[in-house]
């Protein structure tokens, strides 16, 4: 039983043992995630430029239609191809991406505000308020939210505000849940306790403790949010209650190119979905790379203090 | 002198404390000894005025106190410094050591904080280094030091120190035992709080057991 | 010569051969958690590893058992013996997982709050960890080896042991594939003085049907009564290794010396100045560097008496108090 081990020596030879001196596995971890948030911001800053200075250089009106031109493939002159109207399709997803970027970020902002105003309060308040602004809640999310927001936006259909707040006023509710569940517990950490007994306030709890806490989650809600915000908008106009068809979005473009994609026209579909996906990664790049600084302890993956 | 008297607490249904009265004297550390889920710790909340109580009185140098929590006034809560069992969670993650220390000083005299700082951190033996730095990536012995300070920040009459030293090392609670001494000797009235009672033997001036501060147990524990 | 730390006599289940474990940081910093260490661990035998939080202690653990996170580097060997003796260290992940750990190399983690599986019964989970890992001694047998009575114990909920049950059941799970070496983190962590007697008391019942015990703790009241071998650490070294007795009472390193002066039966005095961060540990010897006094600059342990190893060139430090 011990002859043959050679891996476990019994009467040590410290010289032989010792060295050489090799380490396994050497996987250098530094430096792994410092270009997520450069990239994303770069990818973010050309997309808000393209939006915004493509329909603005080029000087076409994007609803002005070309027949002649109509359905042709990527090409020196038409970079992203042409719609069936014969319309530039760069022209045309920038100035859809614009148009669906400022709907949804606003979206996504009203709905993530209201949604932490309302978690905050029902934590903080706590007893009736609580009970009654959940109930709300619950309400609100036992109606289908597209049913709802169809209501709102036909009230004035085709106007953007109308879009804005029938997709914000469906949304806030989850961001009020997870942000109250959130304040929820750390209203009852020690370090809580240790402002109130050194006669901290409910407002200096809420705006030193509080905030900064659910901070992370409310810029997740805003990355998560602001794909889906393009999403319905686009719905709300397939529905005929959101923008009018002559308006390119997203949404417009992408419910267009479910058409044409049958007849092998595969650019009114792949240019439009890179700007939403593009999108969505660099928003979601962004606010994991803000969550990391806002949370200091995640900045360095293996903490020393844990290591007793 | 910070005394509660026929002190009635709990959670919800559950009654921990019945009718408990304490003393706590400046200028002395009073050690309180008992087993694990006896009601200690809710005790010396109740005390330092962070938990309610369905019964009772606590008064701070003869003032009585109404309410606990924010219900509580301000002034009174700042008269009871209170270092928790675990440093990290008495800690907000992302606040730096020295952000932790300046909290209760607030930010409306500048000058006069970064000196309260500096005097704390030598009192506590917290390097300028160590100041800047954020809970994870100091030791519990260091973060509990800078608890310590937060605690004694606004040089409040009493002290409670509920468990302070129980996720320490001998080391540590060595030092951290020597620090609550020299308030003591400088006229804080200490509530020293544990389960071990070979450490409240060594560090406290008189050693209570919760037991005995029942009414209905009550001895003459008072001489 | 035989190994720092070997014992003359019992045979070593765990060889330790110049062990070293760093973790690395994100920002390509390593953290020295394990510097050069050399230990046995002899069969029916509880070693006590001493020291300070963030001495390195629990990482010790983590890479015998192969549990470090991926950004560690190792070096060094583990030795386990047995009828198929292996280097822990150089095993891939697929053997310590399907041979090696609950079945050779028991883990009992520290944290009794988050370590079991909240939605199932006593019962039911170590029934389970039996089953798994194909462990003789039926779940109810092991509850009893722990002192826990299976009628009342087994169908209860984790939330509904007291903390001293808690970590009697973690032990039981550590049981359930009769391991031949114990690790214990912290396993008094939390427990008042009655309670950790208790479990110190019944690891060392472990150690005495055969078992090498590995006693992590800075709880030395509660476990220096059951050790029989003592190992103390400091900045990522072990500085001394012997017999309990001796190294609680006359030990040779001014470490242990320092460390034992700051309990509260013995003078309640802090160890000199704050130990320095893992990730920056000077070349020399750290503690000298921290307490002063003199060291040979001998980092590695010497034989100084059967059975007794110290670093840093170390005489005793006279009789403790």
């Amino acid at each position: 039983m011990t002859s043959e081990l050679t891996a476990v020596p019994r009467a040590i030879d410290r010289s032989r043992w010792r060295a050489p001196v090799t380490w396994r596995p050497a996987r250098v971890p530094g430096g792994r995630r410092r270009w997520v948030l450069p990239l994303c911001v770069g990818v973010l800053v050309v997309l808000v430029l393209f939006a915004v200075v493509v329909p603005w250089v080029a000087g076409i009106d994007p609803r002005q239609t070309a027949l002649a031109d109509a359905n042709q493939a990527p090409s020196w002159d038409h970079w992203f191809g042409t719609d069936q109207a014969g319309r530039d399709l760069v022209v045309r997803v920038a100035e859809g991406l614009r148009v669906s970027l400022l709907v949804a970020a606003v979206c996504a902002v009203v709905a993530t505000v209201l949604g932490c105003v309302v978690g905050l309060t029902a934590a903080v308040v706590g007893g009736r308020t609580d009970r009654v602004l959940m109930r709300t809640v619950d309400g609100l999310n036992a109606v289908p939210h597209l049913l709802l927001g169809i209501v709102i936006a036909a009230m004035w259909k085709g106007a953007i505000l109308a879009v804005i707040a029938s997709i914000a006023l469906t949304h806030w509710t989850q961001v009020a849940r997870i942000v109250r569940a959130q304040a929820l517990t750390v209203r009852t950490r020690d370090y809580v306790l240790a402002t109130v007994s050194l006669g901290g306030s409910r407002r200096q709890v809420l705006v030193r403790h509080l905030l900064p806490a659910v901070a992370p989650q409310a810029l997740l809600s805003v990355a998560l949010l602001l794909p889906h915000a393009v999403w319905h908008e686009s719905a709300l106009s397939f529905l005929g209650v959101g923008l009018p068809p002559d308006r390119p979005s997203l949404g417009t473009l992408l419910e267009d190119a479910r058409t044409r994609i049958l007849v092998g026209q595969w650019w009114t579909l792949v240019f439009p979905s890179l700007a939403l996906i593009a999108t969505t990664a660099a928003v979601a790049g962004l606010s994991a790379a803000a969550r990391d600084r806002l949370l200091p302890h995640r900045r360095t993956e293996v903490g020393v203090g844990g290591a007793a | 002198m910070l005394t509660a008297t026929g002190v009635v607490a709990g959670y919800g249904e559950h009654t921990v404390l019945r009718s408990v009265d304490l003393t706590v004297t400046p200028g002395r550390i009073t050690g309180l000894q008992g087993p694990s889920g006896s009601g200690k710790s809710t005790l010396a909340r109740v005390v330092a005025l962070l938990h309610p109580r369905t019964a009772g009185t606590v008064t701070v140098d003869g003032r009585s106190v109404t309410g606990s929590g924010y219900l509580a006034p301000a002034e009174l809560r700042r008269r009871i410094g209170m270092v928790f069992q675990s440093p990290r969670a008495a800690t907000d993650p992302r606040w730096t050591l020295r952000q932790v220390i300046a909290e209760p000083l607030g930010a409306a005299r500048r000058s006069a904080t970064r000196q309260r700082v500096a005097e704390l951190a030598e009192q506590f033996q917290l390097t300028d280094d160590l100041l800047d730095r954020y809970p994870h990536q100091v030791s519990d012995g260091q973060l509990q030091r800078a608890c310590l300070a937060r605690a004694v920040a606004l040089r409040p009459a009493y002290l409670v120190c509920d468990e302070a030293t129980a996720m320490l090392d001998p080391s540590t609670t060595a030092t951290i035992a020597q620090l609550v001494r020299g308030l003591a000797d400088a006229g804080t009235g200490v509530l020293a709080v544990s389960h071990d009672r070979a450490l409240l033997t060594a560090w406290a001036d008189h050693v209570l057991d919760l037991h005995d501060l029942h009414a209905d147990a009550r001895t003459s524990w008072e001489s | 010569m035989t190994a720092a730390g070997a014992v003359p006599g019992a045979p070593p289940v765990l060889s330790i051969r110049g062990l070293s474990v760093q973790l690395g940081l994100l920002d390509g910093r390593w953290v020295h958690a394990v510097s050069d260490l050399d230990m046995d661990l002899p069969a029916g035998t509880v070693t006590l590893l001493a020291g300070e939080s963030g001495c390195g202690k629990s990482v010790l653990a983590s890479a015998l058992i192969g549990l470090l996170p991926p950004t560690a580097r190792v070096r060094g060997q583990v030795g386990l013996d047995g009828p198929d003796p292996l280097d822990l260290l150089a095993a891939d992940d697929d053997v310590l997982a399907t041979r090696v750990r609950g079945r050779r190399v028991g883990l009992v983690p520290q944290s009794a709050g988050t370590a079991l599986t909240p939605t199932r019964t006593v019962g039911a989970l170590l029934s389970e960890a039996v089953t798994t890992l194909g462990g003789a001694v039926p779940a109810a047998d092991l509850l009893r080896e722990v002192w826990l009575d299976p009628d009342g114990v087994a169908d209860l909920y984790p939330h509904q042991l007291s903390g001293g049950m808690a970590h009697r059941v973690l032990l039981a799970l550590a049981l359930a594939g009769q391991p031949d070496v114990l690790l214990c983190d912290e396993p008094t962590a939390g427990l008042d003085p009655e309670n950790a007697a208790h479990v110190a008391g019944l690891l060392a019942a472990q150690a005495r049907t055969g078992r090498a015990v590995l006693l992590i703790s800075h709880d030395i009241a509660a476990c220096a009564p059951v050790a029989d071998r003592v190992a103390v650490m400091v900045s990522s070294r072990v500085v001394e290794v012997g017999p309990a007795t001796d190294v609680l009472d006359r030990p040779w390193h001014d470490y242990p010396q320092a460390l034992w002066n700051s309990l509260p039966e013995r003078g309640f005095r802090p160890v000199p100045g704050d130990p320095p961060p893992l990730t920056d540990l000077p070349d020399d010897c750290a503690w000298h560097r921290r307490a002063g006094g003199a060291c040979s600059g001998v980092l590695t342990l010497e034989p100084v008496a059967p059975d007794h190893w110290v670093s840093c060139g170390r005489g005793p430090v006279g009789v403790g108090c």
